[in-house]
């Protein structure tokens, strides 16, 4: 039932303004967590965990306990379960976290299902231990349905004519070049700025509890995973590095490894059956050996 | 004469944050309003006037937010409108003599013809209450005015029902003391639907709602007719009409779109950055910064720098409007022509515009509109325009369908909204929410001081929470300011709360607030009790 790190989990690039939150409460005294849809495949979710329930934790299980225990994010599948007590969902997925960054983009094993959020201590007997447990989120399904309706039968090669007209192709696509329009529409200085929205950075760090410290060193352990996503044409063929990816609903996503002292070219190419068209976009990725 | 093959539904979103800093004697970003108003709310009023007088029948659909109903009715800025456009007409009369035998003459000419115009239509036929011209063409027939939520918030990202019941509300209360009657439909801010909130408009008697293709493309079961005909939300009825994509982004693509041609107005270069200085200066903001003051002399011209655009001719440019409407119809025609060979109905077509996008963006897209609404009443018989509300009482019956979670964002769902550079809003916006359930929930009764403070804690939840500022940190336009809006709220609230808690209420505090931040001056903060809640949902069990 249980698939450890099959999930993933995206952390927030520094890119936010320094500023932002400089003048208001960074926490309100309450232990809790909210999670919320951001897209088909991305739940956000968001903590605060005081010192008090640590504490209160600490108490209740031993030292040696839970130092050997992992800090996660347990995300369950409740889809079509009326009252979720913890123990009956459909499914559940860990992915190790720091309870530190208070905020983590989540990659949603499935589209159109319900989840909660739990955040907590796994520790190496494979107990849980619940620190916040989160409200439920339903993602939307992000394709067409399979459900035809008996009183509304449709024909299907009219239906597919209907879709392409109804923009079915234009989903999720050339809306950017709108935006730049809208977010324009009120601009007060000169010049444009890039009116294209900052979006989360595609790297996944996988973080893993350290051994205890022996001496009074510091210590620092990361380890990195690219996340490569996208869409193209439906009559496309894509590839990643020469080898070709398959689409679902018209997207891909990919992970890959990127060890110590590697740099990984990773060109994806879109072409069409006949290869006299193609599309290509190059993305370079070099992590340096640790110092 | 021939009878239609099917139906054209236009919908214009007209809206803007409620901006309003009586603590200042201006401020920039009121501006917006000002702009609007002499650029896109005014000159379609100036439309509907003129269609009228003509005998030319239209129909249109228009949401006009909360937040600009209360502007436009606000005696602070309104007063401030006042000023600013009789600068206007000032400026441009100075702007005739200077112009006279150049080759901008004519575009001065027109700027001050429109600006009298619309002063005309303000002052004297409106009487400064601009929403009363609105009204008259509703109450005709011809024009459809939805609500939208409350203060613009962006529904799927409230974790709690109270505060999406509360939107829904307060909007649907507003409404009806504005235009005498309940909302049949709302514009959900963003397009932004989540599965299950149309009960909250059930309630209010709300009969439609909008949302971006995918909403029903994605919807369950299969919609049989894709996006050319609405659906009813499951348990509730509430019908659902998707946006068409072809004629969106006829209008809407910054290359291929109707916008960019050369012969039209170029929005960048603006006289405030032209005139001499000591000329312009009385007609800038007090702080003396050369910015853009809504009037322009040049056309896009191609893609040249800014100081090679050539002057603009009000002629061409109306000529090219014409063609442009005249081109949209012929695509619509087709369109709806093909589509009734696939469908065993008449097709409806639903075209979905921000309304400043007409006029203040696309400064010819008023006249677009104008010779739009006129060719389709004279020029044939093929399409016919409609209002949701007559689709729905010519075909009551509608396929039951889920709608999926959706909103017209860029990539379809929450990634403007919520995102790196924003996401940080959301642990303050759903404490407050919930803070403000607890206070509703603790003063079911509260009266005198303790009321009005409560009243302000549920304006200041709405405040932060209009979709405006998550959306301008993610495109980097006034970022500042709406980091600070959002910021300020956000410090107002928690220390209302506080007082409240702590009883000690104190009352300069909660005036001062009560003159800034003035929207709803009908609001009652109970609507945030969950027993509100519950009465909506338990009717659904």
């Amino acid at each position: 039932m249980t698939q450890n790190l099959s999930s993933s989990a995206l952390v927030k690039p520094a890119v936010k303004d320094a500023q932002a939150e400089a003048d208001i409460p960074a926490s309100y005294g309450k232990t809790e967590s909210y999670l919320l849809p951001k897209d088909p495949a991305w739940l956000f979710l968001f903590w605060e965990i005081t010192a008090a329930t640590i504490e209160c934790i600490k108490s209740q299980y031993s030292a040696d306990v839970l130092n050997a225990a992992k800090t996660i994010i347990r995300l369950y599948d409740v889809t079509g379960i009326s009252y979720f007590d913890g123990t009956n969902a459909v499914q559940f997925y860990d992915m190790p976290v720091i309870f530190e960054a208070r905020s983590w983009y989540i990659n949603a094993p499935a589209t159109g299902r319900s989840y909660v959020a739990d955040l907590g201590y796994l520790t190496a007997d494979g107990r849980f231990i619940l620190v916040a447990r989160s409200n439920q989120t339903l993602l939307p399904p992000g394709k067409i349905s399979d459900i035809i309706d008996d009183k509304w039968m449709i024909v299907e090669g009219d239906f597919q004519k209907l879709l392409k007209l109804s923009g079915a192709d234009y989903i999720g696509l050339g809306a950017s070049e709108l935006m730049q329009v809208i977010g324009q529409r009120w601009k007060l200085t000169q010049l444009p700025s890039s009116g294209t929205p900052t979006s989360w950075s595609s790297f996944a760090l996988h973080l893993e509890k350290p051994a205890q410290p022996q001496d009074e060193d510091i210590w620092l352990k990361a380890d990195c995973e690219i996340i490569i996503y996208g869409s193209a044409s439906r009559n496309a063929t894509v590839s990643i590095n020469g080898q070709i990816i398959e689409l679902k609903e018209g997207k891909f996503s990919i992970r890959q490894h990127l060890p110590a002292g590697s740099v990984v070219d990773l060109p994806i190419k879109a072409q069409n059956a006949k290869g006299d068209k193609v599309r290509q976009i190059n993305i370079k990725a070099l992590r340096e050996q640790g110092k | 004469m021939a009878e239609e093959k099917g139906y054209l539904a236009l919908v214009l979103h007209a809206h803007l944050p409620f901006i309003k800093h009586p603590e200042y004697p201006d401020f920039l970003e009121e501006d917006w309003f000002y702009e609007a108003m002499v650029e896109t709310y005014l000159p379609l009023l100036n439309v509907f006037e003129n269609l009228t007088n003509e005998g030319t029948d239209f129909r249109l659909t228009m949401s006009l937010t909360p937040p600009l109903c209360n502007m436009m009715s606000d005696p602070l800025l309104i007063d401030r409108f006042r000023h600013y456009l009789n600068q206007r007409v000032e400026l441009s009369g100075k702007e005739i003599e200077r112009t006279r035998g150049t080759e901008f003459e004519a575009v001065a000419k027109m700027y001050y013809d429109k600006f009298r115009r619309y002063q005309d239509l303000f002052e004297n036929r409106y009487h400064g209450r601009i929403l009363e011209g609105f009204k008259k063409f509703q109450d005709m027939g011809k024009l459809e005015i939805i609500t939208c939520c409350a203060t613009h918030g962006y529904l799927p990202l409230m974790v709690h029902k109270e505060s999406v019941n509360a939107q829904i509300k307060i909007a649907a209360n507003d409404y009806r003391s504005r235009f005498g009657r309940s909302p049949r439909g709302i514009w959900l801010a963003e397009c932004a639907y989540n599965p299950g909130d149309d009960k909250f408009l059930r309630d209010e008697g709300i009969r439609f709602f909008f949302t971006e293709s995918h909403g029903i493309l994605h919807g369950t079961p299969r919609p049989k007719y894709g996006i050319y005909a609405p659906v009813y939300c499951p348990q509730t009825g509430v019908a659902a009409f998707a946006r068409d994509m072809e004629s969106a982004q006829q209008v809407w693509s910054a290359e291929s779109g109707y916008p960019g041609d050369a012969r039209y107005r170029e929005f960048y270069r603006d006289l405030g950055y032209d005139l001499d200085y000591d000329y312009i200066k009385p007609y800038l903001h007090s702080d003396g910064v050369r910015r853009n003051i809504a009037m322009k002399y040049h056309k896009i011209t191609g893609k040249v720098p800014l100081n090679q655009k050539q002057a603009y001719n009000p002629h061409e440019a109306r000529e090219v409007a014409a063609i442009h409407a005249g081109n949209f119809m012929f695509n619509r025609q087709k369109q709806i022509e093909y589509l009734s060979t696939l469908l065993d109905r008449k097709p409806l077509v639903v075209s979905m515009y921000d309304a400043e996008l007409y006029g203040h963006w696309w400064y010819e897209g008023i006249d677009f509109l104008e010779y739009l609404f006129k060719k389709i009443y004279y020029d044939q018989t093929d399409i016919k325009l409609i209002t949701p509300s007559e689709y729905l009482e010519k075909y009551p019956v509608n396929q039951t369908v889920q709608p999926s979670m959706s909103s017209w964002g860029d990539k379809g769902y929450h990634d403007v909204w919520l995102n790196s550079g924003n996401d940080w809003i959301y642990r303050h916006l759903i404490k407050a929410a919930e803070r403000m359930m607890e206070m509703a929930n603790q003063f079911p009764h509260a009266d005198g001081l303790l009321r009005r403070a409560l009243n302000q804690l549920a304006r200041e939840l709405l405040l932060m929470q209009s979709s405006d500022w998550a959306f301008l940190m993610t495109t980097g336009t006034a970022k500042e300011y709406s980091t600070k809006r959002t910021k300020d709220h956000i410090k107002r609230f928690n220390e209302l709360y506080e007082q409240i808690k702590g009883n000690r209420i104190n009352e300069a505090y909660v005036y001062d607030l009560e003159q800034k931040d003035s929207i709803f001056q009908q609001i009652d903060y109970n609507v945030y009790s969950s027993a509100c809640k519950e009465g909506v949902l338990k009717k659904y069990q």
